[in-house]
């Protein structure tokens, strides 16, 4: 195996990677080399995708799979190498449907089919350890001696934006929203990187255009959470329990949430969210259930220390997902992309196995003595409310700063930084949040806003996957200042940590966004090379000492 | 019987130990003794303490913490351990290795670490039944428990250890159901003459004993289990009572709708041996790709099956196999089927991680 497309890589040797028989996130050598050559066969549908698709015969089934099998490959979803064996079955079978339908195209229109290699022609090999053969040609650096590493990374650039586009998409598309646009964008990406592209300049204006794709997947991403579950608005939630029954729900999909809650309703046991769910209290259509009891522990990183104390059965959605311990495994489900070895997967949105673990366990004995809460729901709509009364406040100095501290929790000691930055922000400043690396500050009493007792000092956007939000907040800014974003004071202090992370950085960089701090390290699949040029050409700067940054900030030299 | 965990599950101890005191964040100070060359993440989970890790490997950072003392710090990264953290004490918990006392600080309060210490738990036997002349199925119902609730949670192939009222001793069998929300049990239990815990067997059959006693549950541990690697088909070599941890991973992928091909090869003696199992009638209906194939060693005439030992069987079937289809062998039995599986799976030029091995020790 060989992966390098998340920020725990493996960087103790010469090369940044995990290439041993197990990756750092838990992932093994089969399932990681199955990965990659499903990524090559959905490459391979994409190409015939492409092609009918501008024939007028698109096949959105097709593409649906396309999405979820991409979603399956990201860091920490799945685990589960029978998995990958039985989606590349799928993967050829879909191939061949959409490569008939691509022939009927051609000959409904008179035209010759192209002829199409690569991806396109793969025949999976016969059996586990087959396809294992097969995929030792398919992984990520497979033509390094022949275009050198920076073409290697700028390949890589891509694809793991893609991976994070394609999570976002399906993320909508379990909500039933799709779109001709998206779905086409990621077919021709796909296609695109099939034909091993190796201009580097290339390479970089399509990572770009894969932002710009993301935005838009986003966008439908916002409009299909809030279609279903209504505008956000600002609340708090619960984070300590209450006596009873217990099902803990963990990772990004509103919608199985959705579905748990409903089908729990009435059955006594109360439902708590965990990680990246915490902003799903803010939607009036979930919260609006009496039985969801509150938030229950920290960030993704803390699960395993969380859900071996949570006393019910947990439902591991999407993604994020890390070992299960003994201690948990048997009430541990999984559901949509995500899978571990001996975890009982949900399949067709049955959560009977998980609701009788839940009825089976003891809950929580007694309501916790405190009543703990932290605030979420400042989506768009909310923050837009009172833009007005914040663009004053800014006019009259009461405001003097804005910073958007977000992106992905993780374990790492040196994300302690953006705790550190968070609590020495100046108290005449605003902090935007989203994501998961939150959970390093949300339960520090930040105060209010300067002249808007209303409104916390923290405004919690929402999950990683609202990114959206916080893009539209910033250009309404712009728009009511008369500026452009970059020369709003504004600060971006990112913390990456894996492919949807890769993503939104490359939304905000196609928007002409510059002077991002990330963190706590830079990508490791980008080389020294590449990394140089988007430092050039976006002032992309990596994290350094809190009080230091902040001060570069404020003087509005960047973040 | 007693069953234990495959050779490699358990990692002998070297004589001198460093003594090593965890501080929490809430201020719990737990000891613990680090083995000479051992490293204090794994100490601490031999002493049924959890600390919070995940890689292992010196490279994700999760078991970040300050100490001072003598130790030495194995290969890591240096993004998950910085050099100037290093210089100030910081340390990787799972790359620390004692090699005197050492006063370590972590920066979570005690309700982070899990007590994975062994399980106990209060048990009622519910039937016995005769399977085979010398061979019972017992069902125990667990009761409920402030823990753990009404179920019972355990990886299919794990154990548990049976005391008995009054007796301090404890016997080991797996289970050889699944693991279930109704808390119940169920093991297969060969009968030796002048065992103890068969001799108790034999007189709860006979009803000079009562059902419904109290018996005590220890665990569950072992290693045995389903390995993931993909649809190799899963081939299942059993003799004797070692035939109860395979039945509850059969069952567990019968439950789970699992697509892999799977066989089981189970040995007895003679044809009088083969045990009256209705749930391999269900395993064979729930799940398609399986073949039950039943082995005896010394047959009489009228024995139309396959001859000889499970392994001997399994050595004609791997003749000539092709490498695509190579399976993963699962064998629990006594060592010299164990042993002999594995002189077979190797001379079949299978990979070593294609065997999976269980070996039941008679008591």
């Amino acid at each position: 195996m060989f992966c390098f497309q998340c920020e725990q890589t493996d960087r103790s040797g010469a090369t940044p990677g995990c290439a041993a028989t197990r990756g750092i996130c838990g992932k093994d050598e089969s399932t990681a080399d199955l990965q990659d050559l499903l990524v090559y066969a959905l490459k391979g549908i994409s190409q015939y995708a492409v092609r009918a698709r501008a024939l007028g015969a698109p096949d959105d089934d097709a593409a649906t799979f396309v999405l979820y099998g991409m979603f399956t490959t990201l860091t920490n979803v799945n685990f589960t190498a029978t998995r990958f064996v039985t989606l590349l079955a799928e993967a050829a079978t879909v191939r061949d449907r959409v490569r008939a339908g691509y022939l009927a195209a051609c000959a409904a229109a008179g035209q010759e089919p192209e002829p199409l290699d690569g991806p396109a022609a793969w025949v999976p090999a016969e059996g586990t350890d087959g396809l294992l053969a097969q995929a030792a040609e398919h992984g990520v650096t497979v033509g390094l001696p022949l275009v050198g590493p920076d073409v290697v990374a700028a390949r890589a650039l891509n694809l793991y934006g893609l991976k994070g586009i394609c999570a976002y998409a399906y993320h909508a598309a379990v909500l039933g929203s799709t779109s001709a646009e998206v779905f086409a964008g990621v077919e021709q990406a796909l296609d695109y990187l099939a034909g091993d592209p190796s201009d580097i300049d290339d390479l970089l204006g399509y990572a770009l255009r894969l932002g710009t794709l993301n935005l838009a997947v986003l966008e439908l991403l916002e409009r299909a959470n809030t279609g279903t579950f209504g505008q956000p608005v600002p609340r708090p939630v619960r984070t300590t329990p209450r006596a009873g029954k217990a099902l803990l729900v963990s990772g990004h999909d509103l919608r199985d949430l959705g579905d748990i809650l409903e089908a729990t309703a009435g059955t006594g046991i109360n439902v708590y969210t965990h990680g990246e769910l915490l902003p799903a209290h803010a939607y009036p259509e979930l919260a609006a259930h009496p039985h969801l009891a509150g938030n229950y522990g920290g960030a993704w990183q803390d699960q395993q220390q969380d859900f071996a104390a949570f006393p019910g059965a947990i439902v591991m959605t999407s993604n994020c997902m890390i070992e299960p311990l003994l201690s948990y495994r048997q009430r541990i489900f999984t559901t949509g992309p995500t899978g571990w070895p001996g975890v009982r997967h949900l399949k067709h949105h049955d959560w009977a196995p998980a609701i009788r673990a839940a009825q089976a366990l003891p809950g929580f004995a007694e309501d916790s003595p405190e009543d703990r809460t932290v605030t979420v729901g400042f989506g768009r709509t909310a923050v837009l409310g009172a833009a007005g009364a914040v663009v004053d406040a800014v006019k009259a100095g009461a405001i003097r700063h804005f910073f958007l501290i977000g992106g992905c929790d993780g374990a790492l000691p040196g994300r302690n930084y953006y705790a550190k930055f968070a609590e020495e922000t100046p108290p005449d400043s605003v902090i935007l949040t989203l994501g998961c690396a939150k959970y390093r500050f949300n339960n520090h009493d930040f105060g209010s806003l300067p002249g808007l007792p209303s409104l916390p000092r923290l405004l919690d956007v929402g999950q990683c996957n609202d990114a959206f939000a916080a893009v539209r907040i910033a250009q309404a800014l712009a728009e009511a200042f008369d500026c452009g974003v970059n020369d709003l004071p504004l600060s971006l202090v990112i913390s990456w940590f894996e492919q949807k992370a890769v993503a939104v950085l490359l939304s905000l960089l196609s928007l002409g966004i510059t002077g991002i701090r990330l963190g706590p390290t830079l990508p490791a699949f980008l080389t020294p090379g590449l990394l140089e040029v988007l430092v050039a050409k976006f002032g992309i700067a990596p994290i350094g000492d809190p009080a230091a940054d902040l001060e570069s900030a404020l003087a509005g030299a960047g973040a | 019987m007693t069953t234990t965990a495959a050779p490699d599950a358990g990692r002998s101890a070297g004589d001198v130990h460093y003594p090593v005191t965890l501080t929490t964040a809430d201020g719990v100070r737990l000891d613990i003794a680090v083995p000479d060359g051992g490293d204090v993440v794994t100490a601490a989970r031999g002493a049924g303490l959890v600390l919070p890790s995940q890689c292992g490997q010196g490279t994700c950072g999760s078991c970040h913490a300050t100490a001072r003392g003598a130790y030495r710090l194995g290969p890591h990264s240096p993004a998950a351990l910085p050099p100037e953290q290093e210089a100030v004490g910081g340390v990787l918990l799972c790359r620390t290795y004692p090699l005197g006392g050492v006063q370590v600080q972590v920066s979570y309060p005690r309700s982070r670490i899990v007590d994975g210490g062994i399980g106990r738990r209060e048990g009622t036997i519910e039937a016995v039944t005769s399977i085979a002349h010398d061979t019972v199925w017992l069902r125990v119902q667990a009761a409920p428990d402030a823990a753990a609730g009404t179920g019972v949670e355990f990886d299919p192939g794990q154990f548990v250890e049976l005391q008995l009222p009054g007796d301090d001793r404890r016997r080991a069998y797996s289970m050889a159901n699944t693991p279930n929300w109704d808390g119940e049990l169920e093991f297969l239990i060969r009968l030796h003459e002048g065992g103890y815990f068969s001799g108790y067997l034999a007189d709860l059959l006979a009803g000079r004993r009562p059902l419904g006693e109290r018996i005590v549950l220890h665990g569950p541990t072992g290693a045995f289990a389903l390995r993931e690697s993909g649809l190799r088909p899963r081939w299942f070599v059993a003799g004797g009572t070692g035939l109860a941890p395979l039945l509850s991973l059969l069952r567990r992928m019968a439950e789970w709708g699992e697509p892999h091909p799977a066989r089981l090869l189970y040995g007895v003696t003679a044809e009088h041996d083969l045990p009256d199992l209705p749930v391999l009638a269900e395993i064979t209906d729930a799940l398609p790709g399986f073949e039950l194939v039943p082995c005896v060693w010394q047959p009489g005439p009228t024995w139309t099956g396959r001859c000889g030992t499970p392994a001997d069987v399994l050595a004609e079937d791997l003749a000539g196999l092709r490498v695509t289809a190579a399976p993963d062998v699962y064998v629990c039995g006594p060592p010299l089927l164990v042993d002999a599986v594995q002189q077979v799976v190797r001379a079949a030029g299978l990979p070593d991680g294609h065997v999976v091995t269980e070996r039941v020790l008679p008591t």
